[in-house]
């Protein structure tokens, strides 16, 4: 087991049949838990308890989810995953764009959670884009100082603009990354809304770097939220 | 010539003092004429003034002009001149004829006159009660009042008209038109309760219902019925509906205007019942779709129910089952027997969980608060998305993917046309058979997106074409796996909601054909095609 397994989570859920599972769920697979019902509850054993990471539900009885990300996001960068239903898709994107780490759609299963909150845990150990010079998963290497990339041992060349989205990529593996953040980390941080480029660039590269580009396994699409690059070992 | 009357109207004086001018003109003529020759009967001449004062004033000048003339004539050109004394009987004969003749003549004229202007009148409220009615049509009502208050403003020459519909009626609107200042005025006092005087004495509870009636109002607040700045200029015409009182007409009338007449009088109460009758028919027209509404609603619900009973519960009893032998503590599970009844529970949340995204997104559908959150996208990507996601379902089918690399980019919600494609998808893998062909294409056609899902199974029977797309219609064939009845209506109404048709056909070479579109407009910018764009 890994260090990362006993850190603690804090489970911020108002459905008691949904707190108890998760709760039931993630002792049983050795992280501490405390669970908290409503935002300002929450945002108390937040502060009292410090846990590692904070699974929230954004449908809380007393304030909107989002504000507990701002309150949260004021005073430390701690993971949060966000636990939001199908088609509250604004919502996940407004919470990602605050700064929440990640989301889970509503009924989503144990292999998925534990795979989000490993995720999450393991970028906020490794803050910052101090990514090795040499990025590797799978067939693909991207060698961050000289700008090259190759797939399956074979030199790929990218455009400068391929480049640098696939850069937003590998610099967070595994992390969703919503059409305004890359937009702003690859045209500019006056770029927010012209996603139609993102798309057709993601297209571009998918046929570039994927073997087989209608079976994407490192660029996958979020449905509307963005994108996510799956790192493979 | 319509002010002309009016301000003839308004001075009854002018007409008499016309008439002896046209009479004292005659006279002077006749001078003239008997100079030069002698005519017999000249004083016929004496009928043009009294005709003319009869068409032009009516009856009374007319009479004043006949006997004018009698003693015109008899003054100046009978003998003894200068004196009202008559010398021979043969003159009194004239006399008396021409008096007569006058007094019939001007009599005859004057009816004839009034015949021609009831005629006008009533060609006038026709014109306007057509006005509006054709105008009372446009579905939109408080443009349509709008309208209809500009039009009586200009018919009567007022400076402002307003009309107010009280809340509580049929349609609670506040149409004006007219100039600022008077609009201020009948605004407020439209907006206070008002007392309601007639001319005089208040009025009795028949005058305050009768329609058309010029009544003055005064703030209740003026128990002295002091004067209040405009006030004079103000008028109101209640518009009843069955006797209650369901809205006012306010008009405002320009400074220095004569009040309105009778036949403004009338016209406005035509008005005033027309504006009744036409509300009463758009209050009817509104229930009756309630109505509508109501049974589709019902209709729905029916099905809803029925859907309900059977698909949310044959899930769920697996599920409860599953569960239950899970907690069964005198039977010793082997651990495949309990990942069996994991995976059940599992795959059965699974199923109820899609049924009831579909049930929400019909509900949505119909209630008409379906707002695609639309965004440039790659279809072909997203094809990719949808088959990626989908594979263990079509894994037993032979899949045929023929999405062109050139596509344009298509604005639409990617959850939800993700939906309709996982929904077509779903359908077809559900009801042809293992190993057989499914195709999904996408191509360009005539400035739209058109999409394909095809398969080589069985075929649509001819008469379930139409109803496919109906919610909770479902082919019933014995051996053939059930659906819901939900995901084609879904597609449907997503596809609808974005602006493009969807259908349903047999291929010729067999099989079944799903196809919907979506509009390519407005033209994707030259943006990303080629080489390296900076947006």
């Amino acid at each position: 087991m890994s260090p990362l397994t006993a850190a603690r989570v804090l489970v911020v859920e108002d459905e008691p049949a949904v707190s108890r599972a998760l709760k039931t769920n993630l002792t049983g697979h050795g992280f501490q838990v405390k669970t908290a019902e409503t935002g300002r509850q929450a945002l108390e054993e937040y502060l009292r308890w410090h846990p590692d990471l904070l699974l929230l539900d954004l449908g809380l009885p007393d304030m909107d989810g989002l504000d507990v990300i701002r309150e949260v996001r004021g005073q430390a960068s701690t993971p949060i995953v966000v636990l939001s239903v199908r088609g509250g898709e604004r919502d996940k994107v407004a919470a990602l764009d605050l700064g929440a780490d990640d989301y889970l759609t509503k009924p989503f299963g144990v292999e998925e959670l534990l795979a989000r909150i490993r995720v999450a845990l393991r970028h906020a150990a490794r803050p910052g884009s101090g990514a090795a010079p040499l990025f590797r998963s799978g067939d693909l290497e991207v060698d961050l100082e000289r700008r090259q990339v190759r797939v399956g041992g074979s030199e790929v060349h990218l455009t400068p603009m391929e480049y640098d989205l696939l850069k937003a990529f590998v610099t967070h593996p595994d992390k969703v990354l919503t059409d305004r953040m890359l937009l702003q980390q690859v045209w500019g941080p006056e770029y927010g809304s012209e996603a139609h480029y993102l798309h057709v660039y993601v297209a571009r590269l998918r046929k570039k770097i994927e073997v087989d580009p209608q079976k994407p396994r490192h660029l996958l699409t979020e449905p509307g939220v963005g994108y996510r690059f799956v790192s493979e070992e | 010539m319509a002010r002309l009357s009016r301000f003839v109207f308004s001075r009854p004086w002018v007409g008499y003092a016309a008439a002896l001018a046209l009479t004292a003109l005659i006279t002077g003529l006749i001078a003239l004429v008997r100079e030069a020759i002698d005519v017999a009967n000249i004083s016929m001449l004496y009928l043009v003034a009294v005709l003319a004062s009869a068409v032009a004033f009516g009856t009374g000048p007319a009479i004043v002009a006949s006997v004018a003339a009698f003693f015109a004539f008899d003054l100046f050109f009978v003998e003894p001149t200068y004196t009202l004394t008559v010398s021979n009987a043969e003159e009194w004969l004239d006399l008396g004829l021409l008096l007569m003749t006058g007094t019939i003549t001007g009599y005859l004229a004057a009816a004839l006159r009034g015949r021609a202007r009831t005629a006008q009148r009533r060609e006038r409220e026709a014109a306007v009660l057509y006005d509006v009615v054709r105008l009372m049509n446009d579905p939109d009502v408080n443009s349509a009042l709008a309208v209809v208050a500009e039009r009586l403003r200009r018919e009567l020459k007022l400076a402002a008209v307003l009309i107010h519909f009280e809340e509580g009626a049929p349609v609670a609107a506040t149409a004006a038109a007219g100039e600022a200042e008077a609009l201020h005025l009948a605004r407020r006092f439209s907006s206070t309760p008002s007392l309601i005087l007639g001319p005089g004495a208040a009025p009795t509870a028949d005058q305050r219902a009768a329609p058309g009636r010029w009544i003055r109002v005064v703030s209740p607040q003026v128990r002295s019925l002091r004067y209040l700045p405009g006030q004079e200029r103000l008028r109101k015409v209640a518009v009843n509906l069955q006797g209650w009182q369901i809205g006012s007409i306010f008009l405002v009338q320009r400074p220095g205007f004569p009040p309105l007449g009778d036949s403004d009088d009338r016209l406005l109460s035509a008005v005033a019942n027309q504006l009744g009758l036409t509300i009463e028919r758009l209050r009817l027209r509104a229930e009756a779709m309630e109505a509508e509404i109501l049974r589709r609603t019902d209709e729905l619900k029916t099905a809803l129910l029925n859907a309900v009973s059977h698909d949310l519960r044959t899930p769920l009893s697996s599920i409860i089952a599953s569960a239950g032998s899970l907690l069964q503590e005198d039977v010793d599970w082997t651990g495949e027997e309990r990942r069996d009844f994991a995976h059940a529970i599992e795959d059965e949340a699974q199923r109820l969980n899609r049924l009831v995204g579909n049930l929400l997104n019909l509900s949505r559908i119909e209630a008409g608060s379906l707002r695609p959150d639309k965004g440039w996208y790659d279809f072909g990507a997203l094809v990719d998305d949808v088959l990626g996601r989908l594979r263990p379902l079509t894994a037993n089918h032979s899949l045929v993917v023929d999405v062109p690399d050139d596509l344009p980019p298509v604005l639409l919600d990617y959850v939800e046309i993700d939906e309709v494609l996982s929904n077509l998808i779903e359908n077809v893998a559900k009801y042809t058979p293992a190993g057989t062909e499914i195709r999904v294409a996408a191509r360009q056609v005539n400035g739209e997106l058109e999409a394909e899902v095809a398969d080589r199974g069985p075929g649509i029977p001819p008469d379930a074409l139409p109803h496919l797309f109906e919610p909770f219609y479902r082919i019933s064939k014995a051996g053939q796996p059930k659906g819901t009845g939900l995901g084609l209506a879904v597609a449907k109404g997503i596809v609808e909601a974005h602006g493009g048709r969807i259908w349903a056909e047999n291929r010729a070479e067999g099989g079944a054909r799903f196809a919907f579109t979506l509009p390519l407009n407005p033209p994707y910018g030259a943006g990303a095609s080629d080489g390296e764009h900076r947006p």
